[in-house]
């Protein structure tokens, strides 16, 4: 337990702290409060979408920035260290091992983070989460462009540190009773992720610097005038963040394979299928990355290789939804707001990867490409599969962290509003994708089709923004007032399912917890 | 009765192509309609994609609902009071 | 594994199968469109921040507009003279990133007539979300 605001706990000893409770409570309060900045932005955006000319926003440059800085801040400042924040909290006590690897590290990958997001939202750059040049290195302006790529290295960097501290500590420091096949899935996760990660970073690393040279005018890698080539920048930027999509999801699914079995009071049906199921799903990840690239003008084998890279990589995604029907099959459920979010979520990861999977069909793309249906695609996984998942992970870690229960019938309200918003704002774009509308548009044609979807897309929006209300609400009130929980078995579920390995926090736990 | 679907799907799945390759040849005045054949395709993996995710969305609906503990057929899986799983 | 798993193989079998059909289906409709007509005319189509022009073999260039006959086939080449953009003709679903440096084709055939809408499908900056023409189709 490490959050206790009943009676709050010095906050230079958590600042200063290098104990992976500390540091995982550290990465999950900015995390959500990154999630609330990145959802201001969201909803701006949506009023302002709301209907043909302008409502609240005044001009097109505000809005460009805003929709970079949403997707910037989602992704880099809420989906990764939300991700951290479980694993470092869970990955040392799953491996029986008494802290990460290297602690100190640990602190520092954490603290460069805040440093980064205040280069991010002070710039708001207005080129696009991916800064595809030659936009982004001769026409978006400074210091805006500048400070986003100084912010995004330190991410990158700070990614990459606590990778190789979740392989480290994983591979290297787990209990020696413990083999590898027997590390529960949810470290498997992280060290797929990890991986994933380690691999996939320095690629971007370097097209970022050379973004920045380019900036500055020393060099010429993107510019056609000296030779270069814009569409390289993107080989280099997808080759990293296909990857890291996956590195978004894996921990996500990790998340739910501690749900489902607790809550169906079964074990899971098939440990190494779910591992075989990671270590395959971070192989394939590499093979897809050009299937975003597939109107750049690439010829028709390119194509084509993409296309099969990225459909090679469903199975191994259709064995975990398997492995989680099959585990509740004969089960006795207990639907506790964790395992809500945890199946919400499984129903959406199958949407999500079936749209994808037509966004692959390679002329399938002439219909989809940079339209509303890709962003109700991509969506469906960052808020329906992942978010859920790490939301639903937040109410079961809850009575762990803070030692008290959170409001179960305002987890309830939470879980239903966000599940009927989400359907409504990410299914209705896949629709107004069809129907031809761009991304990134800050303004629309008056076609009544595009204006009701738009209309109803907002309100799918709002209708989550109320369901977000209610959860920090009931987070921040169950931190400080909500009933203690029996540490036991919390959920009520039987058994001893909650963590048998206690952890203590040196600073505050005592012993006997 | 029900199960007359699958064949029927099936069938127009796969015949729908094998007609187009047997009427495959352009002259002036007769090009490939670029937009119908796009969009053919995506309402054949249309179909395939509701009906698996119908069957995916059914037995979600169907477990959650049969297996949830206030069931009155609901019974203690052989794991609980074990422990740790 | 200490149980029979036969279930999960059977499900990984049609999800794989129904994968190749999706990636052969993919694969053949692809190239059907892919190769232009030998007769199809060469349109140059230029994409500037934040509007089009086209020029059509006989040289004639139009702005903004661009007026073609239907049921007869035409090839784009289309390039850019600053940033990204793309060439989308959301009706026909003509589609083709516009990358300055380089030329893009992609080719089609109208099969109606009519007015129909133009419009930049890559972020550009301040007025892509208005980088619009419109297309004349004509004939009968």
């Amino acid at each position: 337990m490490v959050l206790t605001l009943a009676k709050p706990r010095p906050i230079w000893q958590i600042m200063f702290s290098t104990h992976h409770t500390d540091v995982g409570l550290m990465y999950l309060i900015f995390s959500i409060m990154a999630l609330f900045i990145g959802g201001a932005m969201a909803i701006a955006i949506r009023v302002e979408l709301f209907a043909p000319g302008a409502q609240i926003i005044a001009d097109a440059m505000t809005f460009n920035r805003l929709f970079t800085s949403h997707g910037t801040t989602m992704i880099f400042l809420f989906l990764l260290p939300s991700a951290s924040a479980v694993g470092n909290y869970l990955v040392p006590i799953m491996v029986r091992y008494k802290d990460m690897a290297y602690p100190k590290l640990n602190a520092i990958a954490f603290w460069m983070i805040p440093p980064a997001a205040v280069l991010v939202w002070l710039g708001m750059a207005d080129f696009g989460w991916y800064a595809n040049p030659p936009y982004s290195v001769i026409s978006s302006p400074a210091p805006a462009a500048e400070m986003w790529i100084f912010g995004l290295k330190l991410l990158g960097v700070s990614s990459i540190l606590g990778s190789i501290n979740f392989v480290v500590t994983i591979l290297k420091c787990k209990h020696p009773d413990m083999s590898i096949g027997k590390v529960p899935l949810l470290a498997w996760s992280f060290l797929a992720a990890s991986t994933i990660a380690i691999m996939a970073l320095p690629t971007f690393a370097a097209g970022l610097l050379m973004l920045l040279t380019d900036r500055l005018g020393a060099t010429g890698f993107f510019n056609p005038l000296v030779g270069g080539d814009p569409i390289a920048y993107q080989h280099l930027f997808w080759f990293t963040f296909h990857p890291e999509v996956y590195v978004l999801v894996i921990p996500a699914i990790g998340m739910m394979y501690e749900i489902v079995p607790r809550f169906s009071r079964r074990p899971i049906f098939s440990h190494s299928s779910g591992v075989f199921a990671f270590v395959l799903l971070s192989i394939v990840a590499f093979a897809s990355w050009a299937h975003h690239m597939f109107a750049t003008g690439m010829s028709f084998t390119e194509k084509t290789v993409f296309m099969v890279g990225t459909l090679a990589a469903v199975p191994a995604s259709a064995m975990h939804v398997f492995n989680f029907l099959a585990t509740m099959w004969n089960g006795r459920i207990k639907f506790a707001t964790p395992m809500m979010w945890a199946i919400g979520g499984i129903a959406l990861f199958f949407s999500a990867g079936a749209g994808g999977v037509v966004n692959t069909a390679m002329p399938l793309d002439f219909i989809t490409h940079d339209s509303y249906w890709v962003v109700g695609h991509f969506h469906l996984f960052v808020f329906g599969t992942i978010a859920f998942g790490t939301i639903g992970f937040f109410y079961y870690l809850f009575p762990y962290v803070t030692r008290r229960m959170y409001n179960e019938k305002l987890g309830v309200v939470h879980f239903i509003l966000s599940m009927v918003g989400a359907s409504l704002t990410f299914f209705t774009q896949h629709l107004l994708g069809l129907y031809g509308m761009p991304r990134r548009v800050f303004d629309y044609p008056e076609i009544p089709e595009w204006i009701a979807m738009n209309q109803i897309i907002s309100i799918g929006a709002m209708i989550i923004l109320v369901g977000m209300g209610i959860f920090l609400v009931n987070l921040i009130y169950s931190s400080a007032r909500g009933k203690p929980a029996n540490m036991n078995d919390p959920f009520g579920l039987g058994g001893k399912y909650y963590y048998p390995y206690s952890q203590l926090n040196p600073h505050h736990d005592k012993a006997g917890y | 009765m029900r199960t007359i679907w699958a064949p029927i799907i099936l069938i127009v799945l796969f015949a729908t192509p094998m007609i187009q390759l047997v009427f495959a040849s352009e002259t002036p005045g007769e090009y490939v309609n670029r937009a119908q054949e796009i969009w053919n395709l995506f309402f054949r993996m249309m179909t395939i994609a509701f009906v698996v995710g119908g069957v995916i969305a059914g037995t979600i609906v169907w477990q959650v609902w049969r297996f949830r503990e206030s069931n009155p057929k609901a019974k203690p899986t052989p794991y609980e009071d074990k422990g740790d799983l | 594994m200490g149980h029979s798993n036969w279930p999960e193989w059977i499900y990984v079998a049609v999800v794989i199968a129904l994968l190749v059909y999706v990636g052969a289906e993919a694969w053949n409709i692809e190239n059907l469109i892919d190769h232009a007509p030998e007769d199809a005319e060469i349109i140059k189509v230029t994409a500037q921040q934040w509007f089009w022009s086209f020029e059509h073999a006989d040289g004639t260039k139009e702005i903004g507009e661009l007026h073609l006959k239907k049921d007869h086939a035409y090839k784009f080449e289309i390039h850019s003279k600053d940033v990204n953009h793309n060439f989308n003709i959301p009706e026909f679903l003509v589609l083709m990133d516009a990358v300055p440096g380089r030329i893009n084709t992609v080719w089609f055939s109208p099969n109606e007539s009519g007015e129909f809408d133009i419009q930049c499908r890559e972020y550009c900056g301040l007025i892509h979300y208005n980088m619009r023409a419109k297309l004349f189709v004509e004939g009968s």
